[in-house]
């Protein structure tokens, strides 16, 4: 009980902690600084609680027996992490987001397709693509082929719709002056629209970097070789390995905020002009 | 005359529930989805065998997510069905389960093959791939490839293992050259896929000598300290096995209990009818106690698991059979 | 949708159905010419599409085939019960029809129950999240991160430690479902919101200032009708989370029965058929769903005056 009154007093100094950076002069470091101590709060306060009341590891085991594991299995992780990010999540995505634009870029030129595909477009985006795992697992075999397919189908439709989108971004006025500029439908695409285009695609990008390394993980549930981060996560449970099912639950976390990361960074770099990257 | 109806209904109804009350409440994690394979626990809470003990038998079904040893640790059952391998290795790691029934003697497990894959005895094993099932039912496939020497790392010399999830796809497709079934239920659904039986080998865990004991019933150790908790298992016991028995005689109505009891509504009869078929043939030859004899066999083909043997060291107090004791005599 | 599409959408899908039994002969095949192959028979091309469109448990079912399991598991079940209940006082009947657990209707609605309940979990959740994240730096800076960090796991991980845990405190049945249902829900929520609360143009709020209103008088005058339009397209978003998340967690927890645990189990017995079934009657349900999130942003928005 002592364990349970000291985690909210951790709590109440992480708090305290934060109202005081936040009244700090306004900067970078401020947010990296909040997010930190709110993580490093939490994790104590996990830690706290879980001994306190006595929790059984199997159910939920406390953050330093997870970071034990996490660090005396470091290469079962990694190739677990090869296995599922780089091979099955990173190739579905790739394939994914360039099979998505280069269709966007073909339905672009006939209006007639595009007002067909757009509402089926948005309407699948909105299904319970998960539900296709276990279908993609029977055609695709148990490596990682079927992971990247089901990679693949979910992200298709969301990169789609949005470089659809953006292709119409750019403003009538501003088309009527390439075509004044005797610009053809390429030199359009490439001088005008594209860059138009760009933060539609890359909130694309950004939502897809979400769903693939989830996509993966989800497909592994329904057959797999006996490695992948998906693997060990759906078998850990029923040997009681539930400090390295969370020890994977972590590289997911940081895998995923990563990958989505550094999309939002090429993001910056890339559309710098964009009001939207204004500070 | 509706209404009448319905005030009686309800009086009944309020019955009951005080009637529920006053009995004693015991809940049964399951190892897996509900299936004839549970046949009996459906039974006799049908059967109202539960009831005449006294007891309020809540019974909660399984599936691929749900470790019933996990289920136990968090307090959500009393007792659960597992089997053995996964039972003492979870003990090993410090959840300390105790066996208080074995109602399954014999073991249903397989591993099925396609001949024209080429495997027609143990020897072909090495270089195929062979879907397994995971969650803590893997133990017993991995110290059988261990006690013939097979690595399951992959390579010529090994075999390659791979995750199967809960179908018999892989060897309809192609993809592997054995998978992992039960007597009483995988095999069937590759027969019912249109694989004749002369086109596949059998390998039955029992008759390699590497059977382990599948279905027992479960408790926590601190819990046997409890007189009142003992005596509740007793009932339990006592009715369960009476619902197993009545179960192998009327193998017909047994399915159809179980079928009524299917909250997802995709069983059919005739799987479970067939089921229930092959599942008496399992729980045959138990009265509900543990035979000493297939538990040390147990032990000691868990315990010859190679360089990365499931249990490290011989179990004790794993076992017992103060429950069966007063519960069969 | 306007008229204008529907030619055009009418195409497309003629062409997906099209392509959808080509794809059925490309995966059905295998299997036939396996048979055949055992069978010791030839067979002839327009023997084998027949076969590949006629297969009890095929990779890829055709929409025929999918469109008879729908209805042998919703319209015939149900007729099936109505007379086997002949009777009983209607209203029993009517609800042993709807109570059917072979019946896909009941699946349909365990589903959309936990998918409803998890979304006024979820958007209650994301819109306090967002006020307390546009109030209060502090919040802004510790916890936006972590909502962002959240939706890196993968909830199906999650979902069966959240109903132990769950299971342990005495919490079971449609609650822990809602909660993973949930936990996908409230994340377009609070970003959406976020956005609509702080849209809002500077000289908006200044203008409420020299009025001399109050922080509150802000929020309810200002910033919670502007945040209107944002906040119908993250439920948009949010109620098309939320089916997912309930379906996962009947994945997990599949006793009790729905749409995830139709297609568990139609994956466990290889019954294609049961999970195409219950794969297009939760496409239905998204899109019923989001299309009332549809009719009643356009009222709202009609009622206060965004649109004329």
């Amino acid at each position: 009980m002592m364990l349970v009154l000291a985690a909210l007093g951790v709590w109440a100094i992480g708090w305290g902690v934060n109202i005081w950076v936040s009244h700090q002069k306004p900067g970078r470091w401020q947010s990296v600084v909040s997010a930190t101590v709110f993580g490093v709060t939490a994790v104590i306060m996990w830690q706290l609680v879980v001994t306190g009341l006595e929790v059984s590891p199997v159910i939920l085991p406390p953050p330093s027996m997870i970071f034990t594991a996490f660090v005396s299995s470091t290469d079962i992780l990694w190739a677990d992490f090869i296995q599922t990010f780089v091979k099955g999540a990173l190739s579905g995505y790739v394939i994914g987001c360039s099979a998505a634009f280069l269709t966007a870029l073909a339905i672009d030129r006939s209006n007639f397709l595009k007002r067909g595909l757009l509402p089926i477009g948005n309407f699948v985006a909105a299904l319970p693509i998960i539900g296709m795992a276990p279908i993609l697992v029977m055609w695709f075999g148990f490596d990682w082929q079927s992971k990247a397919a089901v990679v693949v189908v979910m992200i298709f439709f969301p990169v789609l719709v949005n470089t659809v989108q953006g292709l119409d971004a750019a403003g009538k006025m501003q088309r009527d002056l390439m075509h004044t500029y005797a610009a053809g439908y390429w030199q359009s695409l490439f001088k005008l629209r594209l860059p138009a285009a760009a933060p539609f695609i890359f909130n694309g990008l950004k939502i897809a970097s979400t769903l693939a390394l989830i996509g993966a993980i989800v497909a592994e549930f329904f057959g797999s070789p006996i490695v992948g981060m998906g693997f060990r996560i759906s078998t850990g449970a029923g040997r009681l390995e539930l400090d390295l099912v969370w020890a994977e639950i972590v590289v997911a976390a940081i895998a995923g905020s990563a990958f989505y990361g550094i999309v939002a960074l090429i993001e910056r770099k890339a559309t710098f002009w964009h009001p939207s990257q204004r500070k | 005359m509706n209404m009448i109806k319905t005030g009686l209904l309800t009086g009944a109804l309020t019955l009951g529930g005080f009637m529920a009350q006053a009995q004693d409440d015991v809940t049964l994690q399951l190892k897996w989805v509900t299936q004839a394979q549970f046949a009996g626990y459906y039974v006799a809470l049908e059967n109202g065998y539960y009831e005449d003990e006294g007891l309020n038998v809540e019974i909660k079904a399984g599936g691929p997510d749900v470790a019933p040893t996990q289920v136990l640790a968090g307090g959500g059952a009393d007792v659960v069905i597992d089997w053995m391998p996964s039972a003492l290795s979870a003990r090993e790691k410090g959840l300390p389960l105790v066996n208080i029934a074995q109602p399954f003697k014999s073991s249903g497990m397989m591993l099925t093959c396609r001949r024209d894959a080429g495997v027609e005895s143990t020897a072909d094993f090495a270089g195929k791939t062979l879907g397994v099932w995971f969650f803590g039912n893997e133990f017993p496939f991995l110290s059988w490839m261990a006690q013939l020497g097979l690595s399951t790392d992959g390579g010529p010399d090994g075999v390659t293992v791979l995750k199967q999830g809960f179908n018999v796809d892989p060897i309809l497709q192609g993809q592997a050259a054995c998978v992992s079934t039960m007597t009483y239920n995988e095999y069937w659904q590759i027969i019912d896929a249109g694989l004749t039986p002369e086109e596949l080998t059998v390998f039955k865990y029992q008759d390699q000598g590497v059977a382990t004991l599948e279905d027992g019933l479960y408790v926590l150790e601190e819990n046997l300290a409890d007189p009142e908790f003992v005596d509740r298992m007793v009932r339990f016991v006592r009715a369960s096995m009476k619902g197993w028995k009545w179960a192998e005689e009327n193998p017909d109505a047994a399915a159809e209990i179980v079928l009524e009891y299917d909250e997802t509504g995709a069983q059919t009869l005739e799987h479970q009818t067939r089921m229930m078929g092959e599942v008496a043939l399992l729980t045959a030859g138990s009265n509900g106690a543990l035979d000493v004899a297939d538990y040390e066999r147990t032990v000691q083909s868990l315990l010859a698991g190679g360089d990365d043997p499931v249990i490290t060291k011989e179990p004790s107090g794993a076992w017992t059979s103060i429950i069966t004791d007063a519960a069969l005599n | 949708m306007g008229m204008r599409n529907i030619l055009p959408v009418f195409t497309v899908v003629m062409v997906i159905f099209a392509l959808w039994y080509a794809f059925a002969i490309v995966l059905n095949k295998n299997w036939a010419e396996d048979k055949a192959t055992r069978g010791g028979y030839e067979l002839s091309f327009s023997e084998l599409v027949a076969d590949t469109w006629s297969q009890k448990k095929p990779r890829l079912p055709t929409p025929d085939q999918v469109a008879g399991e729908i209805w042998q598991s919703t319209g015939v079940a149900a007729a099936k019960k109505w007379r086997r209940t002949a009777g009983d006082p209607l209203f029993a009947r009517i609800s042993e029809v709807l109570n059917d657990k072979r019946s896909l209707i009941r699946h349909a609605w365990l589903t959309l129950s936990a998918t409803m309940l998890g979304f006024v979990f979820g958007t209650g959740l994301g819109i306090l999240l967002a006020v307390g994240i546009v109030h209060n730096r502090a919040m802004d800076n510790s916890v936006m991160p972590w909502v962002i960090t959240s939706q890196t796991i993968p909830i199906l991980a999650l979902a069966p430690m959240i109903i132990v845990v769950l299971n342990a405190v005495g919490i079971s049945g449609l609650v822990p479902k809602a909660i993973i249902s949930a936990y996908l829900s409230f994340f377009p929520v609070v970003v959406g919101m976020v956005k609509g609360l702080r849209s809002p143009e500077a000289m908006q709020l200044d203008q409420m200032r020299t009025w001399f209103a109050s922080k509150s008088q802000i929020f309810w005058k200002l910033r919670l009708p502007s945040s209107v339009p944002y906040l119908f397209t993250s439920l948009k978003i949010g109620v098309a989370a939320s089916l997912v998340g309930a379906i996962v967690g009947e994945l997990t927890i599949s006793q009790e029965g729905g749409l995830g645990a139709r297609m568990l189990q139609g994956n466990y017995y290889g019954t294609t058929l049961t999970i195409w079934a219950a794969l297009i009657l939760a496409a239905a349900l998204a899109a019923v769903l989001v299309s009332s999130v549809g009719l009643v942003e356009r009222i709202t928005k009609k009622r206060m005056g965004f649109v004329q």
